[in-house]
């Protein structure tokens, strides 16, 4: 059966391993069962799942049109002085 | 003297596309950098840029479109630029959070977030948190996280990019979450 038990700390690195590279059958069957049984990791995979989805609505999926606008008259004139 | 009126269409065209743009470009930079001094350098960068291919902007296309395309191709760059592979101190930020049994220390373990608020990706409150706490992130690990979720790239390709492995790649990642985390739980969750 040890072979098939991750350790907490693992089991975290491959929680958020997935999200840049697959994991191989048995690195997800480790997983798993690691989950299925700690409820820290349990509950750091649902909180890396939320870290994911707000960094890409946040950063990716951002519309510029919805960016509050910023005014920056001292940024004009410096651009513009050093058009001419 | 035909070059010399070309240059002076483009400083004009150039002059109002300040007064039109800059702010938004502006916004758009800060909101993607969280730095003021790096939006405006970046801004700047975007005019300088625009007016020295100022020849191959296509009348018929969108002076807007071809400004923030020119901005963002600047933002890549500018995370690219700004990482270098994390030095062996942020690596043993890890280590902080598991005892010697590799199981979470007790003062670590994550629980359940309460997630009762609705819209909570779209609350300017949250969102203005997770802003701290990415910029409280070392800055390679900041750089990496932006990238990913900059354009949503493939590992490989952010990888190639950087001239980073993809081990490199996901334990920075896997680093930078953990700390967002706890940035998030100390500022967000417990209140």
């Amino acid at each position: 059966m040890n072979f098939l038990m991750l350790s907490c700390k693992k089991a975290s690195e491959l929680i958020d391993k997935r999200l840049i590279v697959n994991l191989s059958f048995y690195e997800k069957i480790r997983l798993r069962m690691h989950t299925s049984m700690c409820d820290a990791c349990n509950a750091y995979e649902k909180q890396s799942s939320l870290m994911d989805e707000a960094l890409h609505h946040h950063i990716s999926k951002s519309d510029k049109n919805k960016v509050p606008t910023l005014h920056n008259e001292s940024l004009k004139k410096k651009i513009k002085s050093n058009l001419k | 003297m035909k070059e010399s009126s070309i240059k002076i269409n483009s400083s004009s065209t150039l002059t109002l596309w300040v007064d039109l743009y800059s702010d938004k470009l502006y916004s758009w930079a800060y909101h993607k950098t969280s730095s003021k001094e790096m939006a405006e350098d970046l801004v700047q960068e975007t005019f300088l840029a625009a007016v020295q291919s100022f020849e191959k902007f296509e009348e018929k296309s969108n002076p807007s479109t071809w400004l923030f395309s020119i901005l963002n191709h600047k933002i890549n760059d500018y995370y690219r630029s700004s990482f270098r592979l994390p030095t062996v101190n942020e690596s043993n930020i890890v280590d902080r959070f598991f005892d010697e049994t590799n199981t979470w220390k007790q003062e670590e373990r994550p629980h359940e977030w309460d997630l009762t608020s609705d819209n909570l990706l779209d609350d300017v409150n949250f969102l203005a948190v997770l802003d701290y706490c990415l910029k409280n992130l070392p800055d390679s690990w900041n750089s990496a996280v932006r990238l990913k979720f900059l354009e949503e790239k493939k590992g490989e390709i952010i990888c190639q990019e950087l001239g980073i492995s993809t081990t490199n790649l996901w334990q920075i990642v896997h680093r930078a979450k953990l700390q967002l985390r706890k940035c998030l739980e100390i500022n967000w969750f417990t209140n």
